[in-house]
């Protein structure tokens, strides 16, 4: 039968030669045309029509908002109704957003009296692909606490979308306890999704309770420590100081920049040693993280670390330690005359740099031509090596101030 | 002669059909990636990346020659983008005009010293500058070197950050537009390395303050063919090229790059004229070499608004530079056709460009040649060339119809009936003879590459300070 079909179709079909196919493409492709316009034109008018009627029922439900959200009218009157529904929620979860702590709580009874937290729970669970994802989004707009572990569920969907619409639920939480469901999930099956959504959504949740974190990067496996590492680095408190001393010798490139980041809030000498230390290390990025750090603490006794930084090998450190001693502008002659001492013309040129971009230059250059300088002659030499840009061949007085050997060259 | 003329007439007939074939493939895949990506903007709002303090640092580098009439307004609007970690460096490609002034006057400018590590080449560097009201911005003036490539390289040079976003001077970007081109990034950081984001055209809209404040179709039909062509190279063409990780092109106009990858394979090519074709050969060249895992991609999301030609003259000008570069990129890449070792990109990209891009003109313009000839010594028939005529016609007309049908599923970006009805009308007029000009202009551009004219040619600017560009 089908062979038959086939054979006669074949047979229509060289029967017509080429001009007759070619004239049935012109018919093909003239019907296209005419389907692909009319389609356009009907699909706009159907939409300018469905948003007229839109808008109006917008205007309907704001104009009653209060008793609305109050519940004197009936939640069943617009509940059924999808296209309401939808505009009810998002109007809802708008406001929400916005809310103060007593709307806020208004709000959410109302979304959870007149059962939209509910089924959003539920299509979580229920659905699939871009439903459930959207359903995921919404539920974690809500914020609140029972929808969770539908969140928690999502996570462990096989769909990466799906799963990062979870995470993305879950950090709008912004709650220790969504923190514990993603640190779970993460500790049980690996890293699943791309590193960023995973560390703002942590960023969000534990930011009130960052010790949440340390268990994991105890005993994680690399990835998770890494990840979660970086975490740290951006919420640790001051008073993490010595659980993050722990970490500061570990194998982890991550996990030890980290920590130099972390370490900003710096308060005792042991810190602040361990800082110079990181300062020093092997690779570049923990020393950059390490010098942003000893800047923001804005301590005299960071300027030693700061001064070798800027011998660094890598430019970014070099730049960044230039700018961290700007910050020391009531040392600023020391620093520069410490700077040039270093014989190290990258890393003078980079202070230059820092200074011009602070727009300290002149600053520096009264300071040196003021009565308070009492060396004229080095004065003169310094005011030349800050108009020239090179350095001295021999300094007065500079002999004590050894170059400041870099750790570490990579 | 005759039995020549029958080859050469079944080969343009064979052409004319696997080019739109192509193009219809590509249609249907463009529709459901963008399907795909509409649904997941639904969960994945690019909002996100706005409050997060991880997000990676971008630098935006924008080239600008003689730019005076715009400058001031596209710096702005870089300057508000949303984006945490932001740099932007203009670099002063030997204006001649007042760029630099008005540059100095908004910014309030001042000299400042940078390291500046020349890791790629590029013509001497006079003068740095950045801005006392949003240190954010650096300005690098330099000797030019009658190249946007080269004024790139430049702004590459004193970047900082591990991501760089070309844009044009005379684009505009929406608000969130970094934020978008970001998130293949963020997805993936480890396999892409490059995004592509989508240009459209800005002639006719409403601008001010360096937003776009409403879109308006051009008044001059070859602005709104324009719009056609960007949308049907865009929308279906590039969103597909991305689908199977074969762009071969990034818009010079919007387009996000790995610092690092870029300075490994020397930055642009200065000699390029294609520069941006260019580039994105090189690195798949460099990455193919090295067996990399990687991906090229491209955001759909309608973010960077240009200024395109709106005359005859100019436009002609840009086709022909436009081809030229083609040629230049596709002749020194001639050596990764077929290979092994290039994979996809050796054996359908390439192979696409050259068959269906470049050599385009010389076989449609020839089409009409042996097509005539035919006629004249009556080996084919007037009946057959008028069918064989409609119905390339209305072939065509249905992909760019399906371009328009995109664009009304996906962003639906010209709200106006009337511009709607406007663009769906071009999508028949732009045919004839508008195309026919556009082959001749490509063939001339061939010509010139041959001849060795090899100038940029910068095409006449109208300027983006004014409320609405016509």
């Amino acid at each position: 039968m089908l062979k038959t079909g086939m054979a006669t179709a074949l047979a229509r079909f060289s029967g017509w030669g080429t001009a007759g196919l070619l004239v049935k493409a012109i018919v093909a492709a003239v019907i296209a045309d005419a389907l692909l316009l009319g389609f356009i034109l009907l699909r706009r008018a159907y939409r300018n029509r469905y948003f007229a009627e839109r808008d109006a029922r917008v205007f309907e439900f704001r104009r009653n908002w209060k008793a609305l959200i109050s519940g004197q009218i009936p939640y069943g009157t617009w509940r059924t109704n999808h296209v309401a529904r939808q505009i009810v929620e998002d109007m809802a979860l708008d406001a929400y957003e916005a809310a103060g702590p007593e709307e806020s709580l208004r709000l959410l009874n109302f979304l959870r009296a007149s059962g939209l937290v509910a089924k959003r729970i539920l299509e979580a669970r229920n659905h699939q692909g871009w439903r459930r994802r959207q359903a995921l989004v919404l539920l974690g707009r809500t914020r609140a606490p029972e929808g969770i572990p539908a969140l928690g569920e999502g996570l462990r969907d096989k769909d990466q979308e799906t799963r990062l619409a979870a995470l993305r639920g879950l950090g709008r939480m912004a709650s220790p306890q969504a923190g514990q469901e993603i640190l779970h999930w993460v500790g049980e099956s690996g890293v699943r999704v791309p590193a960023l959504p995973l560390q703002s959504a942590l960023i969000q949740c534990c930011a009130e309770r960052p010790g949440l974190l340390l268990p994991y990067i105890r005993h994680g496996d690399k990835a998770v420590r890494e990840i979660i590492g970086r975490v740290l680095g951006e919420i640790a408190t001051p008073a993490m100081g010595e659980d993050l001393l722990e970490f500061a010798g570990d194998d982890l490139d991550e996990l030890r920049a980290a920590v130099a980041r972390a370490l900003s809030h710096a308060r005792s000498d042991l810190e602040l040693e361990t800082l110079g230390e990181l300062a020093r290390d092997t690779v570049w990025f923990v020393r950059l993280r390490a010098v942003v750090s000893l800047g923001k603490l804005q301590a005299p006794s960071a300027i030693p670390f700061l001064l070798r930084g800027l011998t660094d090998s890598n430019r970014l450190v070099r730049l960044r330690a230039a700018e961290a001693l700007m910050n020391f502008q009531t040392e600023m002659t020391a620093v520069f005359r410490q700077a040039i001492a270093l014989q190290d013309l990258y890393g003078l040129h980079a202070y230059l740099t820092a200074l011009e971009n602070a727009g300290l230059e002149k600053q520096l250059e009264a300071e040196l031509e003021s009565a308070r300088w009492t060396d004229k002659e080095e004065a003169e030499k310094l005011l030349n090596v800050l108009h020239t840009r090179k350095l001295p061949m021999e300094l007065p007085g500079f002999a004590q101030h050894a170059p400041l050997r870099t750790a570490a060259r990579p | 002669m005759i039995h020549f003329l029958e080859i050469a007439n079944r080969i343009l007939f064979h052409y004319y059909l696997a080019c739109n074939l192509a193009y219809l493939v590509m249609l249907i895949i463009a529709l459901k990636t963008s399907a795909e990506h509409q649904h997941g903007l639904r969960s994945s709002p690019a909002g996100w990346l706005k409050d997060t303090p991880l997000a990676p640092p971008v630098t935006i580098l924008t080239p600008a020659h003689n730019e005076e009439k715009s400058i001031r307004v596209s710096v702005r609007n870089m300057l508000d983008l949303d984006y945490p970690e932001l740099e932007v460096i203009v670099i002063n490609d030997g204006s001649t005009d007042g760029t630099l002034r008005e540059l100095r006057e908004e910014f309030q400018l001042r000299p400042v010293r940078v390291v500046y590590v020349p890791q790629v080449p590029c013509a001497r560097v006079r003068e740095f500058y950045r801005s006392r009201v949003d240190p954010r911005l650096l300005v690098v003036d330099k000797n030019s070197a009658g190249s946007k490539a080269d004024a790139v390289n430049a702004g590459l040079n004193a970047a900082t950050s591990p991501y760089v976003c070309v844009v044009d001077a005379d684009s505009v970007l929406e608000r969130d537009a970094l934020l978008r081109i970001m998130q293949p990034v963020l997805s993936d950081p480890k396999r892409v390395v490059c995004v592509g984001g989508i240009v459209r055209v800005v002639n006719g809209s409403e601008i001010a303050a360096g937003r776009l404040r409403r879109v308006r179709l051009p008044r001059k039909g070859i602005e709104v063919i324009q719009v056609v062509e960007y949308l049907r190279a865009f929308l279906i063409g590039r969103e597909a090229w991305a689908r199977a990780n074969m762009m071969t092109i990034i818009s010079g106009a919007f387009g996000l790059f790995r610092t690092d990858i870029v300075r490994s394979v020397g930055g642009y090519r200065a000699a390029a004229i294609g520069e941006d074709f260019d580039l994105v050969v090189r690195m798949h060249r460099h990455l193919l070499e090295r067996k990399a895992d990687y991906h090229i991609q491209f955001v759909p999301d309608p973010v960077c608004w240009t200024e395109v030609p709106a005359d005859l003259h100019s436009l002609g000008r840009q086709r022909a530079r436009w081809q030229k570069g083609l040629l230049d990129a596709l002749w020194r890449s001639r050596d990764m056709l077929f290979r092994r070792r290039y994979g996809r990109i050796g054996w359908f990209a390439l192979p696409y460009a050259w068959l269906f891009e470049l050599i385009s003109p010389v076989v449609e313009l020839g089409g009409f040649v042996t097509i005539g000839l035919a006629i004249w010594a009556g080996v084919l028939s007037r009946e057959f060339f008028i069918q064989f005529l409609v119905f390339g016609y209305a072939f065509a007309t249905v992909i760019s119809i399906g371009a328009v049908l995109q664009e009304e599923l996906t962003y639906k970006r010209y709200n106006d009936w009337q511009d709607v009805v406007r663009l769906l009308s071009y999508c028949f007029l732009e045919h004839f003879p508008y195309r026919q000009m556009h082959m001749f202009w490509r063939l001339k551009g061939m010509v010139q590459y041959f001849r060795g004219d090899l100038a940029w040619n910068a095409p006449k600017r109208q300027g983006l300070r004014t409320t609405a560009v016509h």
